[in-house]
């Protein structure tokens, strides 16, 4: 019987943190993410549905706190038209930084030529790169001409679900291509904290979350092999170079796969062959290649349906 | 003149022209120009690509010498020293290395934050030279300044540029689209109409 798991983000002192760790692997959860900033610890798990009253408890005696992270093992790519001090750091950096609050991986990719109206356009490699994640947040600007009109070219070649920020208040439909269009976040020049702002945030937070669970519901028609976060546990066990990388999220998990920063070339074999209990190895259940960012190693993960077995 | 007596931003859509005030509000405070410009009127144009900015800006022409920001004054009793009581922060990094060149780090002291010690055998004559001396020349940066502000505050994809900044006038005029003519006489129209215009906000 597979049980349902539920994703939770744990904020509390480092004391005693450890207990949470051992609950949950008793209880056969996942830890997804484990950030120590000074004497705070923030943990990102997926925690089994029958169970979650269980780590509350134990959260509620150590006086931390758990809430529901929508957001666990979604990795999104924040497309900003370039890197440019006109988007970067605000509002791009603080629509990415407020995306990770409910457990999100996000990538900040600045493209090379995606500024102006005519000009813009995007390249190969970056739309390979945007494909990579699961969601793909466009931030536009404060015209509404142009993000009707004019950015929409650089959706061109996107399969997975776009959703676009900008200043004015339109509606998804006249965005075409976009999947969702979020207003309130336009061009700013200054960091996005008044409540107008924050409010726009909390909304594209809560729509993303949306978007999500409509990408887990799809999948969940014809389930993942294995799910990433069991591959996740199984490379943390059997591949130890795992733990030497620096990266905050060595390991990022998407919704049907997952992205492993070791190099490709001397690492794609271990992971081919990475052992589950069942007797099959990784290469079965999934496809593994080169990502674009940074040689890393991308796994996408088959569905039931293409291997014709689920772990 | 006062500063920022006539700050007008004009596009076809109202919604947009308050993002786009923000924006150049949020650039003249990060460059601290506001207290330079008088008047400024900025038209967008977003369906033919088109950004102009007309500014006339205020008489800030005067240099800076230490007695503007500080009172300054000798001791000859127990200690020899030169002591700079500052009046108007601003200035003080220029301050601290104009006399960090001339008289090494080791002699001067900053006891407090409005304080500047100056040690010195011939106080007297030192204070003189140390009150007349120009400390900042803020038509010197304003140039760089205001060209860094028309960037920033231009739309990123506009790269075909026009400016002109002659006296105390500046016409910036960004587009797309190779640039027109009539474009840059619209913005020197909206030049002669602020430099005609009295307080109207």
């Amino acid at each position: 019987m597979t049980s349902i798991f539920l994703p939770y983000l744990y904020t509390g002192g480092v004391h005693k943190h450890g207990l949470i760790l051992e609950l949950l692997e008793d209880l056969g959860g996942y830890i997804i993410q484990k950030v120590v900033t000074g004497t705070e610890v923030n943990l990102i798990m997926l925690i089994p549905e029958e169970d979650v009253h269980l780590v509350k408890e134990l959260s509620d005696e150590l006086l931390g706190v758990l809430l529901e992270a929508s957001l666990t093992g979604v990795e999104i790519a924040v497309v900003s038209p370039t890197l440019a001090s006109h988007h970067l750091p605000h509002s791009a950096c603080d629509v990415a930084e407020y995306l990770r609050h409910p457990g999100a991986n996000t990538n900040m990719i600045g493209l090379a030529r995606g500024m102006g109206r005519r000009v813009s356009l995007s390249m190969d490699y970056e739309r390979k790169l945007i494909n990579e994640h699961d969601i793909a947040v466009f931030t536009f600007g404060s015209f509404s001409d142009c993000i009707i009109n004019k950015k929409p070219k650089l959706f061109e070649g996107i399969e997975i679900p776009i959703v676009v920020t900008g200043g004015p208040d339109l509606k998804t439909e006249d965005v075409p291509g976009a999947d969702l269009y979020v207003g309130g976040i336009g061009r700013v020049s200054h960091r996005l904290r008044h409540i107008n702002e924050t409010d726009a945030l909390d909304t594209l937070n809560e729509e993303i979350g949306k978007v999500a669970d409509k990408i887990r519901k799809q999948l969940a028609k014809d389930p993942l092999a294995v799910l990433p976060a069991r591959v996740m546990k199984e490379i943390e066990n059997q591949v130890p170079a795992i733990n030497r990388v620096l990266s905050p999220a060595p390991i990022t998990m998407q919704l049907n796969g997952l992205r492993v920063k070791l190099p490709y070339d001397e690492y794609h074999e271990r992971l081919e062959n990475l052992e589950f209990d069942e007797v099959v190895v990784l290469s079965e259940l999934a496809n593994i290649s080169r990502s674009k960012m940074k040689n890393y190693i991308l796994i996408k993960i088959k569905s039931k349906s293409d291997v014709g077995f689920a772990i | 003149m006062d500063a920022l007596e006539t700050f007008i931003v004009e596009s076809a859509i109202d919604s947009e022209k308050a993002f786009y005030r923000q924006i150049i509000e949020d650039n003249l405070s990060s460059l601290k120009l506001g207290p330079a410009i008088g008047r400024i009127k900025v038209v967008l144009r977003p369906e033919d690509s088109l950004f102009q900015m007309a500014i006339i800006l205020r008489d800030v022409g005067t240099k800076v010498t230490t007695l503007d920001m500080a009172d300054v004054e000798a001791k000859t009793g127990a200690s020899h020293e030169v002591v700079i009581s500052i009046k108007k922060e601003r200035y003080i990094p220029e301050l601290l290395k104009k006399l960090w060149a001339r008289h090494g780090k080791a002699n001067i002291r900053q006891p407090d934050r409005w304080t500047v010690a100056v040690d010195s055998d011939n106080p007297q004559e030192e204070a003189e030279f140390i009150g007349n001396m120009i400390v900042a020349d803020p038509r010197h940066t304003l140039h760089e300044d205001l060209v860094d502000f028309a960037i920033r505050a231009t739309p990123e994809g506009f790269r075909v540029r026009y400016h002109l900044f002659k006296g105390n006038r500046f016409v910036f005029v960004a587009s797309e689209e190779a640039m027109e003519k009539e474009w840059i006489e619209e913005a020197g129209a909206m030049l002669e109409e602020l430099l005609a215009g009295g307080k109207t906000k």
